[in-house]
């Protein structure tokens, strides 16, 4: 596409040519690094560094002898997981070239992608290990500093019990890294381990493994190139995932395709929209209610597919039939026609995807929302195929894989739930003893009227969530269900801006006795409220100063080679979490399977080795056929792939493959499955990327006939509905050596898959399943048949299982439709997840103040393209920086001009709670609608006016400092995930 | 020889900045120097659209007609690049560009402007292709490596094309014949006095 | 400034239409982007109608002035500079030259007919002398510096060179630009000392339709100042006025508003200057080899008695009422 001039007489690089005029000696990395620090420094410094001076330090430090190598990453950023291609000489990243060959990316990056060379020169980075002594940063070592936190760890351990200290991990670490840091909770002793996965998708994953089995993005960016129908809500991916942008666009212009954007803001996104429908924050579950009014009014469903691949649609008729086109008006905002057209488009114009983030989740109904939207998907047949599906766009670089690895309160890795059967299996596959778990947890006594819990019990109970986690330090204890309160974070790679109540969170800081962040930039954790002892700051590589697979998105998983050591003195989370398991006293457990490499300051388990061991053990989730080996081999032939189909070449080494072996990518290595590209695709076989819905609620489920009686309905597929060339032509359940058996198939099991079987399975080796058979044999042995291991099953439409089995509309906490609320009211008050969810109390209290009166302006949040996250690493990086200098609110201009606010200007934006304020700039701009204000949320560093700058240590603090948009956002939890309501809450807005 | 254009479709941009990054990334840009930039028009309307900007190379170019000290040359690859040693920073480069693309590090400090710096189309200097001293003035010299200016190699959605004025038009207009839409080649007419007949 | 200010709403204005032109309406039944998408041919049809209009749009950087997407009207200041400039700027400096040099040949120098008295009258004390010479030597400067960034690559760059050019236009550009401020201060100077004696009057018109007595003998009656040295001194107030308010706009464009008023200052300095510099030589001539005496009143500030009786005639009066005449040595009595 694009055209290159040949030089014939230029051959070598450019940094060959840099070099070959040198004759200076050669400089180490270090060096390199103590040089660039002092030419780079701040804002008023960054005017003063004159072009080219890093490079030029660059140039003076490689050696004329040394070559350039180039070494493939893949960009830390969301979740599109582009390929990041360094050149690095002499220990240096000293050049990006664009990655033509990734079929993801095919050279492209946003600005984030573009400038992560930056990261790894960052002089604002965390340059060594730090503790806070009386309000003021020391220098200490690692090994004092692992010594320190893990005796106070084993002190507030002994006093309040392991729950007390909760490890808050991340959804930038390595596969393995997630996975090993997962497995360090359980070592501990504990379920609260969380990470950003509870603020972006939780209630996705809820909502969606809820409905048809498997809590990811179903197709891929790549497929969307094949849609026909692209309808978005809450999601704007042209800032959140621009790399996404270019596959949209490509599906948009090659087929023509309709793009139907549903958000409260006209975004970048929504510019390229052929349909734009601007509705009110927080009700979504009215607009897809609304749609689906129109479908089932019209006869627009897919007759077909519901009756074989679907249960409990007519539970959800009913509903939706209180969603007339004037009630929907009048919840939304959207008139009737457009929503309509939109309906009529997505069930008519297939194949269809719906695209949802953050605008869907963050939301007190986000589970609910979900669930909506598969079922949309659902009655309209728009899963399962080519060019249709539930695209939803994940935020991390590995949300998705840490996600997958359970740093997660209520599951082990690979969505394992906390069942003795799930320990056990995991027991087995560490080959550590079950028992010793059970040793490791804390029995809760008996508090606030409810019972007391065994270890074993506590054990098997969902953890605390990242969102309240300041709730578990403030609330009175017996309202907290475990033995004490919270004591301890350790916060490895995750921003303390990102959660709503930001004057809550400070109070729960002052709290707690110790505060570990594990971090390349020091957090709005560090800078935040006012401690002066008992906080680390322990300096961790980037995935780019690490090597390790990470998933993104669509469920591919991708292996990333280190490209520099750790610079300063920075470690790799395989290190920090080696060293403090080795303090704690269960590294030789811990780490028994795994292979011990040399890293910087001393073993750590190579990045391979814990790869394997999840090949040994994710059964449940096809973790088990993306061996190192294979997933480097993808890495070396990206070029071999096809764009749209992720196919690899014929006569290619990857000959088949989906690119990056997509989970479930069943069996062991060997047996080379190519992965799934596409969920749930019974157009294709099972053993070469086909699916079905996954029975995982039961075989049948009674149903009251209107005359009283009951009958039983099949949760099993239907109507001949199966994968391809599968032997059982009809639904089936999971498969187990007793179904083997019943099949006669269980002769086709080798004598060393037997002996397995019958290990695991002791007494009854009939249960013995597809996802605890560590042969693997189960799996096999069901694949050879067509067959898809997990079962063959219907897509739930009526999660029984959940508070609002079907959704209903309800009202936002903060509502500034007050007259809607007694029709739509929030759920009843109800402790979710370890602490009391006040659903209706605070939606009440709101109404009783008349909030929305002083309170008049609907406050939604989102991403910028520019920054990440909570911000610091981003907001460190000076080309980053740059380009959004000063946090703002975007405001209409009728509410400016009705306030006296001009374009630019300071405002203050204070929110119901707390008396919160935050002093932002004002970007008045018709993106918003009448009564609608956005903030983004990357932002932190200010506090409700107060510079905070001096918080950070020296020579650390992020380049732009702002307002973080959740000091004035507010209380709101899904029942589900406890997800918070980041989405919608209601401000005020005045100029400064 | 080809004559080097860039053509931004602005029906693709998303404005996601990538092109201004990777240009400060390759060309190590200090801060406040924007060789690349991305405007959006009718910000917040629907319509708007996002355009990203830098020196269009154009054709005739009123900066070196107008420089006092003709510091100004084109390349046989029709880049206009300028001599950093001859510039005198005198910014009447800056009034005369319909695009904005001189920069200068310190512009309002009592006529102490710097050397005039700006997008080179990846293509260095009057210095010796790939010498460190071209790199320290001009930035990378991507195209005497045979490569195209990093902006549009990494562009997130093939918005920003960079290469042959012919062979990108030919791309920009099979894309407009199918998808069937095309908001322009923005700023062709006024750079190269020619628009892309669709 | 207020000209500029009168420029910078004009260009506002027009900027107003330009996005009233552009505002797409909405349909209430739907709303597509994609179809409503803004074409350049928009701006460039706007563009046919009004020249000078600007495509602006919004950035997230802090420097607004990268807003602007496109400007095509620095076309029109290129012509500008590439061409009317030179023309005008040849005309005056070389026309001036021309007749100058003609008036000489034909006119020859005028003399004092009367011949030296010996007497002599103060004409200028130290001061005033001081506050000329230092407007006058920054005015060279600053001219021929000038002069360097319109005519330089025409006559010099080929003359010495590309590198010994760049040296020599950097060194005339910070002269241009410290010099600047030592002149205005000598105009300021000038205006407030002399303002007095230049305020026109009745006299000048006489002196006026008498040409100044320079085609014929004898020459109208005249205060301190005749109302050919009162053109100067205003031209010099004006011009210099001028100058200095649009260099200050050139030296600090962030106080200009925009590019399009640092176009429009630009042109105001080209033109005011080179005009300045075509009267300029002209009062250098009569200041010097054009007239005998002439110069001494700026030289040693004393002048003949019988030139300031022919120039200056009513001034003479008042000064010899005033008793500020300086016998001649030779007139001093022998006693």
């Amino acid at each position: 596409m694009l055209i290159k001039r040949k030089t014939a007489d230029v051959q070598r690089g450019r940094l060959q040519a840099a070099m070959a005029g040198l004759s200076s000696g050669v400089m180490d990395r270090r060096a390199f690094l103590r040089r660039s620090g002092l030419v780079a420094g701040g804002i008023a410094a960054a005017g003063a560094i004159q072009i080219g001076s890093v490079r030029k330090a660059e140039a003076q430090g490689i050696g004329p002898a040394t070559g350039t190598k180039i070494v493939k990453n893949i960009c830390t950023h969301c979740s599109v997981g582009c390929t990041v291609k360094a050149e690095v000489a002499n220990g240096v990243w000293v050049g990006q070239e664009p990655a033509w060959e990734s079929p993801i990316n095919r050279g492209s990056h946003c600005a984030k992608g573009a400038s992560v060379r930056e990261v790894v020169h960052g002089d604002r980075r965390i340059k060594y290990p730090m503790k806070l002594v009386d309000g003021q940063w020391q220098r200490i070592s690692w090994d004092v500093a692992i010594n320190e936190i893990g005796d106070k760890m084993n002190e507030i351990r002994a006093k309040s019990g392991a729950d007390s200290v909760y490890l808050l991990g991340s959804a930038k670490f390595s596969n393995e890294g997630a996975y090993l840091f997962r497995k360090f909770a359980a070592f501990w002793g504990t379920n609260n381990v969380d990470h950003q996965a509870r603020i972006c998708h939780s209630t996705t994953v809820a909502g969606v493994a809820n409905t048809w089995g498997y809590g990811a993005m179903t197709n891929s960016y790549n497929d969307i190139r094949n849609a026909k129908t692209i309808m978005f809500m809450g999601s704007n991916a042209a800032e959140a995932h621009p790399v996404s942008m270019q596959h949209i666009l490509a599906g948009k212009e090659i087929n023509r395709a309709n793009v139907i954007v549903f958000d409260p803001r006209l975004t970048r996104t929504a510019a390229h929209a052929t349909d734009y429908i601007r509705i009110r924050s927080g009700t979504d579950i009215a607009v897809i209610w609304g749609m689906m009014w129109h479908i089932f009014k019209n006869g627009w469903e897919d007759q077909a597919f519901l009756a074989a691949r679907v249960h409990g649609m007519d539970d959800v008729r009913k509903e939706v039939e209180k969603y007339d086109p004037k009630t929907v008006e009048d919840i939304t905002g959207v008139p009737e026609a457009q929503l309509k057209r939109a309906a009529e488009t997505f069930a008519k114009v297939k194949p269809a995807t719906f695209i949802w983030c953050m605008g869907v989740t963050q939301h007190s109904v986000g589970t609910a929302n979900v669930r909506a939207i598969c079922n949309l998907l659902l009655a309209t047949g728009n899963v399962g195929g080519m060019g249709n599906g539930a695209n939803i766009f994940r935020g991390h670089c590995n949300v998705q894989g840490a996600t997958d690895f359970g740093l997660d309160i209520s599951n082990l890795p690979c969505y394992y739930g906390l069942v003795e059967g799930a320990w056990r299996h995991w027991a087995r596959v560490w080959d550590v003893p079950y028992d010793y778990f059970v040793t490791r947890f804390d029995q809760v006594p008996a508090k606030g009227g409810r019972p007391a819990r065994t270890a074993k019990a506590n054990m098997e109970t969902s953890g605390h969530t990242s969102t309240r986690w300041f709730d578990a330090a403030n609330l009175p204890a017996e309202q907290v269900d475990q033995k004490d309160n919270l004591k301890a974070m350790f916060v490895m790679g995750h921003g303390g801006n990102t959660i709503p109540r930001m004057p809550d969170a400070v109070k729960g800081l002052e709290k707690l006795e110790l505060l570990v962040v594990a971090d390349p930039h020091p957090t709005n954790f560090v800078s935040l409220g006012g401690r002066k002892n008992g906080t680390y700051l322990l300096p961790i590589g980037t995935q780019f100063e690490c090597s390790g697979s990470r998933t993104c998105s669509n469920r591919s998983v991708q292996w990333g080679e280190k490209i520099v050591e750790p610079i300063f003195e920075a470690a790799s989370d395989y290190f920090v979490i080696y060293k403090l398991a080795q303090k704690l006293g269960f590294a030789e457990p811990m780490h028994k399977n795994f292979e011990l490499i040399q890293g910087k300051y001393g073993p750590e388990p190579s990045a391979e080795s814990i790869l394997r061991e999840i090949n040994k053990g994710g059964w449940s989730t096809g973790y088990t056929g993306q061996s190192p080996e294979r997933l480097k081999l993808h890495m070396q032939h990206q070029d071999k792939f096809d764009l749209v189909s992720l196919r690899g070449a014929v006569g290619s080494p990857v000959e088949n493959d989906f690119y990056g072996l997509p989970w479930p990518c069943w069996g062991t290595p060997e047996l080379k499955h190519p992965g799934t590209h596409i969920l749930y695709n019974t157009s294709l076989a099972a053993n070469n990327g086909g699916g079905t819905f996954r029975p995982r609620f039961g075989l049948t489920r009674e149903r009251t006939l209107a005359d009283g009686s009951k009958v039983n309905d099949t949760l099993l597929a239907e109507n001949g509905s199966y994968s391809l060339n599968s032997e059982i032509k009809d639904g089936y359940p999971e498969f187990t050596m007793g179904v083997l058996k019943k099949l006669g198939w269980d002769a086709e099991l080798t004598l060393k898959e037997v002996e397995t079987i019958t290990w695991v399975g002791g007494a009854n080796i009939d249960a013995v399943n597809w996802a605890n058979d560590i042969s693997g044999g189960i799996q096999r042995v069901a694949l050879a048949h067509g067959c898809v291991p997990y079962g063959n099953g219907k897509a739930r439409a009526n999660a029984w299982n959940l508070p609002d089995p079907v959704p209903t509309h309800r009202e936002p906490i903060y509502s500034p439709r007050v007259d809607l609320v007694a029709k739509w009211p929030a759920r009843p008050d109800e402790r979710t997840l370890r602490i009391p969810n006040l659903h209706t109390s605070v939606q009440k209290a709101a109404v009783e103040k008349g909030i929305a009166k002083s309170f008049p302006i609907v406050l939604t949040s989102g991403r910028l393209v520019e920054y990440e996250g909570g911000g610091e690493e981003t907001r460190s990086n000076r080309w980053l920086a740059e380009l959004q200098q000063d946090m703002f609110v975007e405001i209409n201009p009728a509410d400016a001009t009705a306030r006296g606010i001009r374009d630019g200007s300071f405002v203050w934006v204070s929110g119901p709670e707390n008396n919160s304020k935050a002093r932002v700039k004002a970007l008045v701009t018709e993106r918003v609608g009448r009564g609608v204000a956005f903030m983004p949320f990357h932002f932190g560093g200010f506090y409700q006016g107060q510079d905070q700058r001096g918080n950070y240590p020296k020579g650390t603090d992020p380049i732009v400092l702002g307002e973080s948009v959740n000091i004035v956002t507010t209380y709101g939890y899904d029942p589900v995930t406890a997800m918070h309501e980041g989405k919608v809450t209601l401000c005020q807005i005045a100029a400064a | 020889m080809a004559r080097m254009k860039f053509l931004c479709d602005a029906d693709r941009c998303i404005e996601c900045n990538a092109c201004v990054t990777a240009c400060k990334n390759e060309n190590d840009v200090p801060w406040g120097i924007n060789r690349r930039r991305v405007v959006t028009i009718n910000d917040g309307k629907p319509g708007e659209r996002s355009i990203s900007m830098a020196c269009m190379h154009c054709t005739d170019a009123p900066c070196a007609a107008v420089c006092p000290v003709d510091c100004f040359y084109t390349t046989a690859d029709a880049v206009v690049l300028h001599s950093k040693d001859l510039c005198i920073g005198c910014g009447y480069c800056f009034y005369a560009c319909p695009f904005g693309a001189p920069q200068y590090p310190k512009v309002g400090n009592f006529g102490s402007r710097g050397k005039m710096d700006k997008c080179t189309f990846c293509a260095g200097g009057p210095e010796v292709d790939l010498s460190p001293a071209e790199f320290q003035k001009y930035g990378s010299n991507r195209l005497a490596e045979g490569k195209l200016p990093l902006c549009a190699e990494m562009c997130s959605t093939k918005s920003l094309l960079a290469g042959d004025g012919e062979i990108i038009a030919q791309i920009y207009k099979e894309r407009v014949v199918k998808r069937g839409y095309g908001s322009g080649a923005w700023g062709w007419q006024t750079a190269y006095k020619e628009t892309i007949a669709i | 400034m207020r000209l500029g200010a009168h420029i910078g709403l004009l260009v506002t204005g027009l900027l107003l239409t330009f996005a009233v032109a552009f505002a797409v309406p909405a349909s209430a039944q739907q709303v597509n982007p994609t179809a409503d998408a803004v074409r350049e041919q928009q701006f460039l049809d706007v563009l046919k109608g009004n020249r000078e209009a600007e495509l602006q749009g919004r950035v997230s950087i802090p420097d607004q002035r990268a807003a602007t997407l496109e400007r095509p009207a620095g076309r029109d200041w290129r012509q500008f500079h590439q061409g009317t400039m030179l023309w005008i700027a040849a005309v005056s400096v070389l026309g001036m030259l021309l007749i100058l040099t003609a008036f000489y040949l034909i006119r020859g120098r005028i003399r004092t007919e009367a011949g030296p008295a010996g007497s002599t009258l103060t004409r200028f004390n130290a001061f005033e002398r001081f506050m000329h010479w230092l407007t006058a030597a920054c005015f060279i400067i600053l001219a021929l510096s000038g002069l360097n960034v319109t005519f330089g690559k025409l006559v010099l760059l080929p003359l010495i060179g590309p590198q010994a050019f760049t040296n020599l236009s950097v060194v005339a550009k910070w002269s241009h630009n410290f010099l600047a401020w030592p002149f205005m201060l000598g105009v300021v100077m000038m205006f407030v000392v002399w303002i007095k004696d230049n305020i026109p009057n009745a006299l000048d018109v006489r002196w006026l339709a008498a040409g100044g007595g320079i085609f014929t003998k004898g020459h109208p009656p005249a205060r301190r100042f005749n109302a050919g040295q009162k053109v100067v001194f205003w031209s010099v107030v004006l011009g210099g006025a001028a100058l200095s308010v649009s260099g200050f706009y050139l030296l600090f464009p962030f106080y200009a508003g925009g590019v399009l008023n640092l176009q429009f200052w630009n042109v105001v300095h080209g033109i005011v200057s080179v005009l300045m510099v075509a009267l300029m030589l002209g009062h250098i001539y009569i200041g010097s080899i054009g007239m005998e005496g002439a110069f001494d009143a700026m030289g040693s500030g004393e002048v003949d008695l019988n030139w300031a009786k022919a120039h200056h005639s009513l001034w003479v009066e008042e000064e010899i009422e005033k008793g500020q005449v300086n016998p001649g040595p030779r007139l001093q009595p022998a006693e």
